[in-house]
């Protein structure tokens, strides 16, 4: 009978196994995005013994790709952090590609009022947003599917639903030249938006570790009730997380209508899915509460650099779909994992 | 010779770093009430929870009829015969109270369908058999947690096991519940059935146990019968040194002139806008703190005690309040908790997972969670500030945890307890509200919690303590304050009554007319 009993040390070593991997699982994200990479290097295509993926022109590209979705995913995961979600991102993009090429172009208002006025938009559509969720008590899912109609709608009616081309130059119905930046690169290798993205991500980072708002977010996302009864303003943080998302659309907007010289209503469709698949591949959970800014860059680098690969093996599109949706299963599931063992 | 029902030899269990339970051997007899005894995280609940099946890595043998099993899942225990009454309530909120009490054993029609009116036939049953009056519709969510314990309870017993293990079953009950529970206890006892009874309260495991195992961090430190006259050797075994006296308060009694009001509350009423059922609103309450003094608050369940403390914390439902409420002498009329916090007034709520914790958050920030303002620079969190903070309220608490940044949930239910009355006391509040604050807390930690409260107390704080425990209420408060449906039935001073007069109090009108 003795027989049958696990000897200490085993057991201690088995201890330390499951300690690893919670280890590893805190960064997993980070290990999906290095599989990857590493994936992506070996099924490269190349052209003269080069590695087409390595190249440094279609690493800008990969970046560059990034940014939008990832400076989205970024005020995506405040939300998710609260236990909500936001579907109109992708609208408020489109609203704010639109802003851009309206105001700048067929109003020749300069970028000093432009840009602001834009992010201001973004960020009162979001704050009205989060105030309905957390006075009227209906679901963010259900006020921001109704957020995405309206900024959508509004998109249209204000471009007339066409399409509004930027282009460059001093004289009317053209956008000052110093827009033409977002389109640029630093030393032409870092392009502009991603040092934005960049940007964004240091400073999220920084504020979801070491401020008393990031806390009240994950008390909130946690258990509300408690950070209600803790104190917390839960009305003030939640108006102020969705007003954050909503400003970093906007960025994104900005950022979309320099890089494709227009602003059409239709910019942005479906970028809230990818968003949100970035913020759960790296880790955070759903129901709120748990997870890391960290976790989302990677994961919205991970889906860049998928998408990269794929397109640069001519994969067929829909086929594309199929393999990121498994890929967002597997991620999915990977969580699920870790949370069933613990 | 009594029949060996369960026979537990050399267990250890480790959580990462933490040993838990440490060649523990435990065995159940055949009609016996074996309780089971130790501090707040000393291994109780994590060896019930080896032998309910919900923790399946851990070293040694469990034998069931002699015969050693590996239980696989809770439901492979119940197969086995052993059914677990756990501490930490598990119901699930959006059920009504008879689907959890089916949960996972939905009695069915011919046609494979949900039979609804066994379901309710069955709860009525086995509340019946409880002696408790509650309705089987509504939704657990809506439960009182002294109603969630007992429609736990309820659960457990309808699984007729041969062993049953309750894990602090009576935490959050009051007094009445608990004879009735103790009725039920006896008879299963008489049909033969073993049980492990878990307790911080030592006057229940004198009435209802016939002999006791104490843990001590993880090991067996000794068995006893208990008896009053045992007490100071169970304890001195539970916290390894003798503890004095529990409620020892150096009494400072101040003088009337020098008493300053503190809370003062003339008839206050409340009507919800949307009634709640099973809920006493306060109806008509006077009441006074003074600065310093310890008011407690007794009554049954559903006397309104919870009602009222959420009212003067500005927690309550959306309501029609009348009265008036004066704090320090001003007016008093929070709109939310936070409000109530501004204004020096915190609670300690009576539903710790529920309204308190998040499970898997770090101890550390939970702690801080009420008091951030004073620990932030222009909304950055100072880290070393935050962590001399946590690390003082640890040591004042004696809270038991891996480390300041372990989950909460990692922590033993007493030590969850402290986290919360932590995060109160690190707002430094005038006025403190306290809901059944020792629910779990094991008696050295009470007795330090006391002490606290005295000496918070003497500093000057007004503290009002609603308890389901009489000794505590009559060790601990300069008064004690029966509620009966949410209006006063009496106000008694501790030092002319016993525990009998306040149950009296609490069960009948003044004059003995009740209705
Ligand atoms: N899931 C877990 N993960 C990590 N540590 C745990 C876990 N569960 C329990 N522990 C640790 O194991 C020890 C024993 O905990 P346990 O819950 O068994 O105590 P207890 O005797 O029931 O205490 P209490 O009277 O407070 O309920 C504690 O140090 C606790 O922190
Ligand atoms: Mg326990």
């Amino acid at each position: 009978m003795t027989l049958l009993k696990t000897p200490p040390a085993l057991a201690r070593l088995t201890g330390g196994r499951r300690e690893l991997v919670d280890r590893l699982f805190a960064v997993q994200s980070l290990v999906a995005l290095l599989v990857v990479f590493i994936v992506a290097i070996l099924a490269s295509p190349t052209r003269d013994g080069e590695i087409l993926f390595l190249t440094a022109g279609n690493l800008g590209n990969i970046v560059r790709a990034v940014s939008e979705i990832g400076i989205i995913a970024v005020g995506m995961t405040f939300v998710v952090l609260l236990g909500g979600i936001d579907l109109s991102v992708g609208a408020i993009l489109g609203l704010s590609a639109v802003g851009t090429a309206t105001l700048m172009v067929d109003s020749g208002y300069g970028i000093a009022p432009t840009v602001p006025a834009v992010l201001a938009i973004g960020a009162v559509i979001g704050a009205l947003q989060g105030y309905a969720t957390a006075r009227l008590g209906i679901q963010s899912f259900i006020v921001t599917l109704a957020g995405l109609q309206v900024a959508r709608g509004l998109a249209r009616i204000w471009s007339g639903g066409l399409g509004i081309p930027i282009a460059y130059g001093d004289g009317p119905l053209q956008a000052p030249p110093a827009f033409e930046i977002l389109n640029g690169s630093i030393n032409g290798v870092v392009p502009v938006p991603a040092v934005l993205f960049l940007a964004v991500g240091v400073a999220a980072i920084v504020v979801l570790r070491t401020t008393a708002f990031a806390r009240h977010v994950y008390a909130i996302g946690g258990n509300e009730k408690a950070a209600r009864l803790s104190g917390v303003p839960v009305t003030r943080v939640k108006v102020a997380v969705f007003a954050v998302c909503g400003l970093l659309a906007a960025v994104a907007g900005v950022i979309h209508a320099g890089q494709l010289n227009q602003g059409s209503p239709n910019d942005g469709a479906g970028y809230e899915l990818d968003a949100i698949a970035a913020v759960v591949i790296g880790g955070t959970s759903l129901s709120g509460g748990s997870g890391s800014m960290g976790g989302t860059l990677a994961g919205a680098l991970m889906l860049g650099v998928l998408n990269n690969i794929l397109a640069l093996n001519n994969i067929d599109a829909n086929v594309q779909l199929l393999i990121k949706g498994l890929v967002i299963v597997a991620a999915a599931g990977l969580q699920r994992l870790r949370r069933g063992v613990a | 010779m009594v029949p060996e029902l369960v026979r537990m030899s050399g267990i250890t269990k480790r959580f990462g770093g933490v040993l838990a339970c440490a060649g523990v051997d435990f065995t159940v007899r055949a009609g016996e009430v074996h309780a089971l005894l130790g501090e707040n995280g000393a291994g109780k609940s994590t060896l019930m929870n080896i032998l309910s099946g919900v923790h399946t890595d851990y070293e040694g043998d469990v034998a069931v009829h002699g015969e050693v099993v590996r239980l696989r899942d809770p439901a492979d225990a119940q197969r086995h015969g052993i059914a677990t009454i756990h501490q930490e309530l598990d119901l699930v909120p959006q059920l009504t109270v008879a689907e959890n009490l089916v949960l996972g054993r939905e009695p069915r029609t011919r046609a494979r369908l949900l039979d609804r009116r066994a379901m309710q036939r069955l709860a009525r049953e086995e509340f019946a058999a409880l002696g408790i009056d509650l309705d089987p519709n509504r939704p657990v969510g809506s439960l009182r947690v002294g109603e969630q314990q007992l429609v736990e309870i309820a659960k457990a017993l309808s699984l007729h096991a041969q062993v049953l293990v309750m894990d602090e079953p009576t935490a959050a009950l009051a007094d009445a519940e608990v004879s009735r529970l103790f009725e039920i206890i006896d008879g299963l006892r008489r049909r033969g059935v073993g049980i492990v009874y878990i307790s911080h309260r030592m006057e229940e495991i004198e009435v209802i146990a016939d002999r006791a195992t104490v843990l001590r961090n993880g090991a067996v430190a000794g068995s006893l019968t208990p008896a009053p006259e045992h007490r100071p050797q169970l304890i001195s075994l539970m916290v390894g040194r003798s503890v004095e006296a529990m409620f020892a308060r150096p009494k400072t009694q101040k003088p009337a002139a020098e008493a300053r009001p503190l809370l003062r509350v003339a008839g206050l009423t409340v009507r919800p806008r949307t009634p709640r059922p099973g809920r006493a609103e306060p109806d008509g309450i006077d009441l006074s703190v003074d600065a310093g003094e310890i008011v407690g608050l007794a009554g049954l369940m559903g006397s309104g005690r919870t009602e009222l403390l959420e009212t003067l914390f500005g927690a309550g439902p959306a309501a029609r309040v009348t009265g008036a409420v004066t704090l320090d002498g001003l007016p008093y009329a929070p709109k939310s908790p936070r409000a109530a916090l501004a204004r020096g007034v915190g609670l300690v709520p009576e539903d710790r997972r529920g309204s308190a914790l998040t499970l898997p958050h770090q101890v550390d920030h939970s702690m801080v969670l009420s008091a951030l303002s004073r620990l932030t620079t222009l909304g950055f969190v100072r880290r070393t500030r935050e962590r001399a903070s946590v690390l003082d309220m640890m040591r004042r608490l004696a809270v038991k945890a891996g480390a300041p940044t372990a989950p909460v949930g990692s922590l033993s239910g007493g030590n969850q307890q402290k986290v919360v009355l932590a995060r109160q006391l690190m707002t430094v509040p005038r006025l403190l509200l306290l809901d059944e604050p020792t629910r779990g807390v094991d008696v050295g930690a009470k007795a330090e919690i006391y002490q606290i409260l005295h000496r918070l107390a003497d500093e000057g704080m007004g503290i009002l303590l609603a308890s389901s425990e009489l000794p505590e209420l009559l060790g601990v408060c300069d008064r004690v304050v029966v509620l009966r449906r949410g209006a006063v039935a009496a106000d008694l001073d501790p030092a002319d009554v016993t525990g009998d007069d306040v149950l009296a109090a609490a069960m009948t009108a003044p004059g003995g007319t009740d209705r």
